[in-house]
């Protein structure tokens, strides 16, 4: 008698659930109003979720936000069952523009399993993909016309905040006053980097914060050594942590860690021994504050609001088939710095080291100052960077 | 701190949690249930720790709300591995992935990619010990250490103790080795199982709450990242020995310490070390049975 009850309970439980799950998927629509549009967009998140520090988030919100202003319909969708099934069934339904936002485009450009590729089989659906340009061939020729490709110039934002750190760390004794526990110049000058894994998607922050370090060390004609573990993963923060020991051990007042949430074991060690760390992807000056110099931003949210709305004005295909987004777009950049800015003490001293960074920012943006990007292929030459010895 | 100082530090760090899963789950080994789901009571812990965190500053309340949630887990484990004779591999599969899925769903409902308890500073709960902490060596390795790590340390004693030399140690081992046999002399099996599960679960706890709040102040999913498998690993090759597994914990510890120590001087190849335990354990395991299959041949001319 008992595995009936049990049974029907169960059952009932089952029915709730199915009916709940229906109500979620309803929620998650646009507007509810009268369409003016009858637009639709979709965004495919990475494994993070929409839930994460920024990289989904930021272009989640970007999207749901002008969905409402132009009132199209927008889909959120966190793939449980592969990005390939996800991209199907959202092109098949019809979407006008779908944003994919995992590292992971064979089946869209190139086809899996005899299939033709998804954007050949959907050539009214425009998908738009991040970090790399999976989109040419050999020739360097564009395969598929609805196939855009976004990438970041992140070297550009890790040179300035390596530009900062050692004009900060120069001046600490003004800068910083009780709490922190830096190590004077006069004793040692170095920088850790904590990377995720050893690819030149990592390793171009690194190269650019090593540019932006030389030429400021150069400016005021001192020598930096800089230390790096590349292989740190992206989940487990007390790695992070003990890395990030080691490398103040040996006397760094800064590590950049750009490692996923092992970067939060790096804060957490920074606010520990009294120094600090650099953070990537999102405005993570909050993560401890006064003890994360800067983080250097990449903004998904600045593509979404391209592409959408090059869609609603139906100007797609006047878009190059490569966007490369830069600091002058505002994409990337480091933050504004007002988090960092409440626990220095010479407000004067700071004031003339964010011109000098500024200054930087606006070389960068005009051209006339060009910083490594290993990501599109560049190599970097350690020679051309005489004032940091990279260990 | 010098190197070898930081390297036995650091291994002492990266020990604790492990060691805590093993000498907590080795009671459930021994008593027949194998507990898998140590992983996800470890990370229950974390992240209970420091949620409550974010709302207290009281610290007992932390550590004993992290003890509490773990205790219920180990007791629906227990109830449905050894009162309802369940298959302990599905029941704990369940649990390692449920509490991700829960802490997820928690996260995204407070709307935040990861829980910080700002006014942690992982400095506060250290403890140095007078005398001990100058001794060179021995220092880094007793001094220094959040509570949770002593706990750890200490337990490897009193699990040995507990194990030989109480009766509940003695009953634990006797319905692990004949459940049948110990109930015909009148043990309650399922009493003494379930107690076995729960030490493992109350030591998950602590485990969790070292790695996530004593050690760091912030939680972030599957934080854990295979701490509690590696622990069952290490009680598997130290036949649930409390010492001896133990010692696989702390080589784990240990070769964690050395890749990451030794990247400033050697760079990536330092990673190398990270495989160092694995191979030991296939080595001994390897050799183990070897041996154990040569004895059973010998004795039966099979």
């Amino acid at each position: 008698m008992n595995i009936r009850k049990v049974a029907k309970i169960v059952a009932l439980f089952l029915i709730a659930v199915m009916v709940l799950t229906a109500c979620g998927g309803g929620t998650e629509s646009g507007g509810t109003g009268p369409k003016a549009s009858d637009l639709k967009v979709g965004v495919v998140c990475s494994a993070a979720g929409q839930n994460d520090t920024g990289y989904n988030k930021a272009l989640v919100e970007k999207v749901k936000q002008l969905a409402e202003e132009n009132g199209f319909h927008a889909q959120i969708v966190e793939p449980t069952s592969g990005v390939q099934n996800a991209l199907e069934t959202l092109a098949a339904d019809g979407y006008n523009l779908v944003f994919s936002m995992e590292y992971d485009f064979e089946a869209l450009v190139n086809g899996v399993g005899g299939a033709k590729p998804i954007a050949e089989q959907f050539p009214n659906t425009t998908f738009v993909v991040f970090n790399d340009n999976p989109n040419v061939d050999e020739a360097g020729n564009v395969k598929h016309k609805n196939v855009y490709s976004v990438l970041f110039n992140i070297n550009e934002p890790s040179y300035l905040a390596g530009y900062l750190y050692v004009l900060v760390n120069e001046e600490q004794a003004k800068l910083f006053g009780d709490g922190y526990n830096m190590v004077s110049p006069d004793v040692a000058r170095v920088a850790g980097f904590v990377g995720g894994t050893n690819s030149n998607g990592i390793l171009v922050f690194g190269y650019g914060f090593v540019q932006g370090m030389n030429d400021a060390a150069a400016e005021l004609g001192v020598k930096y050594e800089y230390l790096s573990k590349n292989d740190a993963g992206f989940s487990d923060p007390a790695l992070g942590s003990t890395i990030a020991g080691t490398f103040y051990d040996n006397n760094a007042n800064v590590v950049f860690a750009a490692a996923g949430v092992v970067g939060d074991g790096i804060s957490s060690k920074a606010k520990e021994v009294g120094r600090l760390a650099v953070q990537v992807d999102a405005n993570l000056d909050e993560q401890q504050p006064g003890y994360v110099l800067t983080s250097v931003l990449k903004l998904t949210n600045v593509p979404a609001e391209t592409f959408v709305k090059a869609l609603v004005a139906g100007t797609l295909d006047q878009l190059d088939n490569l966007q490369t987004f830069g600091i002058e777009s505002k994409a990337t950049d480091i933050t504004d710095l007002s988090v960092i800015e409440k626990f220095v003490v010479d407000k004067e001293a700071w004031a003339a080291i964010k011109a000098k960074v500024d200054a930087k920012r606006q070389a960068i943006g005009s051209g006339s100052l060009k910083v490594v990007n290993v990501q599109i292929g560049e190599t970097f030459d350690p020679a051309l960077c005489p004032n940091v010895v990279i260990k | 701190m010098d190197l070898l100082s930081r390297i036995l530090y650091d291994m002492v760090y990266h020990t604790t949690p492990i060691l805590l899963c093993v000498l907590g789950g080795l009671f459930a080994y021994k008593a027949g249930v194998l507990n898998i789901a140590l992983e996800g009571m470890m990370l229950a812990g974390s992240f209970i720790a420091v949620f409550v965190a974010l709302q207290t500053q009281n610290t007992f309340l932390i550590y004993l709300s992290a003890l509490l949630v773990c205790a219920v887990i180990g007791l629906i484990f227990a109830y449905l591995a050894v009162n309802k004779k369940g298959n302990v591999i599905i029941i704990g599969l369940a649990i390692n992935m449920l509490v991700p899925a829960i802490a997820s769903f928690i996260l995204q409902f407070m709307g935040v990619p990861n829980l910080t308890a700002k006014w942690v500073n992982p400095v506060n709960f250290r403890f140095d010990i007078p005398l001990i902490k100058d001794i060179p060596y021995l220092g880094p390795i007793l001094s220094g250490h959040p509570l949770g790590t002593y706990i750890g340390l200490i337990m490897i004693f009193v699990a040995s103790v507990v194990l030989y030399k109480t009766r509940f140690g003695i009953y634990t081992r006797v319905i692990g080795e004949s459940p049948n046999a110990a109930t015909s002399l009148g043990i309650q099996a399922n009493k003494y199982a379930t107690w076995a599960i729960l030490i493992g679960a109350l030591c998950s706890a602590v485990a969790g709450l070292n790695l996530s709040f004593e050690r760091l102040g912030i939680f972030t999913n599957g934080m854990t990242a295979g701490r509690g498998f590696i622990a069952i690993a290490a009680i598997y090759c130290g036949k649930g020995k409390p010492v001896q597994s133990a010692l696989y914990a702390l080589i784990f510890g240990l070769a964690r310490s050395l890749a990451i120590n030794l990247s400033v001087f050697a760079g990536s190849i330092s990673a190398l070390f990270d495989i160092i335990p694995y191979l030991l354990m296939i080595a001994i395991l390897a050799v183990n049975s070897a041996y154990e299959i040569r004895n059973f041949r010998m004795r039966t001319y099979w």
